[in-house]
């Protein structure tokens, strides 16, 4: 995010304020990805954004709170990504709906290591806290997921704990790659983590059709 | 010492977890305590290797215990790591929640656990299955998302009662690639239902 010209610039002080705060929460993104958590530093962040410590404290409490908004934002962007994806399908189609949710998801992580570095690896390891958004951030994407799903090949309902154990088996798999420095090529996972996904659902042999078929 | 900081930090977190709480509740001095541990980082990691090695001793015994077939080994293993689980509330607490977030090597501990289970459960089955590669560790990762879920909500102790549902979830991979290799073209086709309805 660019900072702002100095000086005069006739922009209102909301914009300048909201700004700052998008670079602080862009910078310490970024930081963390870069130098992990302990060397993510007040004054360090605030000198990536262009912004004093003492513009920092205008916005936030400390580094944990400045953390927090900044985890919430990389979930939300991840979820707008995901959510436009659901968008463009109807009800009726929930496997074609299912797979390219998940490559929306894949897509947004791998074109910034950093989102998927803050969203799956930093969340884990920055205390409790932030762990406990980790957990509320992963069920709440089991909705999407559950919405229109299938009953399993048999005709049974598929359990409520299958659709959690799919999302939360997905975002440990990703985590891992991802502590593996491998956020990059995390998108070609997308036929195994598709399968995976929907095969509770659909039974491997139909799952597999659907990856296969595009 | 291993017992007490299981339950201090499950009870209050590992960050809060001073040496003083430890060496109480243990009833040890605290010279005890530095010479047998260089610290609390080190005991913590003293405390989630205990537990993994009973999980894991208890997993493996399941599974060699059990007769018939390869599901049947692999659904004795969930069960003795649901049981493991249920008689240890406050160290599957420790192990699997705080252990994620207390250091980084915990975390790193934490991970190499999962690994080992995905090796275990790799070796459970038999090969040739055609599935993903990555197959195991997200069955694998679900598992322990769902466990980990059921000891944040406290419900440690009926850990087992999730036996059936996550049985399904670990083999229901296999069932299918097992009924398309046995009988191709068979009855397993016949009920899986269509995919856009």
């Amino acid at each position: 995010m660019d900072r702002l010209p100095r000086g005069r610039h006739g922009l209102s002080p909301e914009f300048v304020a909201r700004n700052q705060r998008e670079r602080l929460i862009a910078a310490l993104t970024q930081v963390l990805y870069e130098k992990g958590y302990q060397e993510t530093t007040v004054s360090v962040i605030g000198q990536r954004a262009a912004v004093s410590k003492s513009d920092f404290y205008k916005h936030f409490e400390s580094k944990d709170d400045c953390f927090y908004a900044a985890y919430e934002a990389a979930i939300e962007r991840i979820r707008a990504e995901v959510v436009a994806s659901c968008a463009s399908h109807g009800q009726d189609a929930w496997s074609p709906r299912v797979r390219d949710a998940i490559a929306a998801l894949l897509r947004t992580l791998a074109a910034d290591p950093a989102l998927a570095s803050i969203s799956l690896v930093e969340g884990l390891r920055a205390g409790r806290g932030v762990y406990d958004r980790y957990q509320s951030a992963v069920e709440s994407f089991v909705v999407y997921l559950r919405d229109g799903a299938p009953p399993a090949p048999g005709g049974a309902e598929v359990p409520a704990v299958t659709d959690e154990a799919v999302v939360g088996g997905i975002a440990s798999l990703l985590g891992r790659r991802v502590l593996a420095g491998e956020a990059e090529r995390i998108d070609r996972l997308l036929p195994e983590v598709t399968e995976f996904a929907l095969t509770p659902y659909l039974g491997t042999a139909e799952a597999r059709r659907i990856v296969s078929g595009g | 010492m291993i017992d007490a900081i299981a339950a201090l930090s499950a009870e209050q977190g590992y960050e809060s977890t001073k040496i003083a709480d430890i060496v109480r509740r243990a009833g040890v001095a605290r010279k005890t305590l530095y010479d047998n541990f260089d610290g609390k980082e080190d005991l913590f990691l003293a405390a989630f290797d205990a537990f993994l090695v009973e999980v894991r001793g208890a997993v493996e015994e399941a599974c060699e215990r059990t007769e018939g077939v390869w599901q049947k080994r692999v659904e004795a293993g969930i069960a003795a790591f649901l049981d493991a689980v249920a008689a240890n509330p406050e160290a599957a607490r420790m192990a699997m929640i705080e252990a994620l977030s207390a250091t980084p090597s915990a975390s790193a501990r934490y991970d190499a656990a999962l690994r080992e289970f995905v090796t275990l459960l790799r070796g459970g089955i038999p090969a040739g299955s055609n599935l993903p590669e990555t197959i195991e560790e997200t069955l694998v990762g679900g598992v322990a998302w769902i466990v980990n879920q059921q000891i944040r909500r406290g419900e440690a102790g009926r850990a087992p009662d999730l036996l059936p549902e996550l049985s399904e979830f670990v083999l229901s991979p296999y069932h299918g690639v097992a009924e398309i290799s046995s009988q191709p073209g068979g009855e397993s086709d016949s009920t899986v239902p269509d995919s856009n309805t």
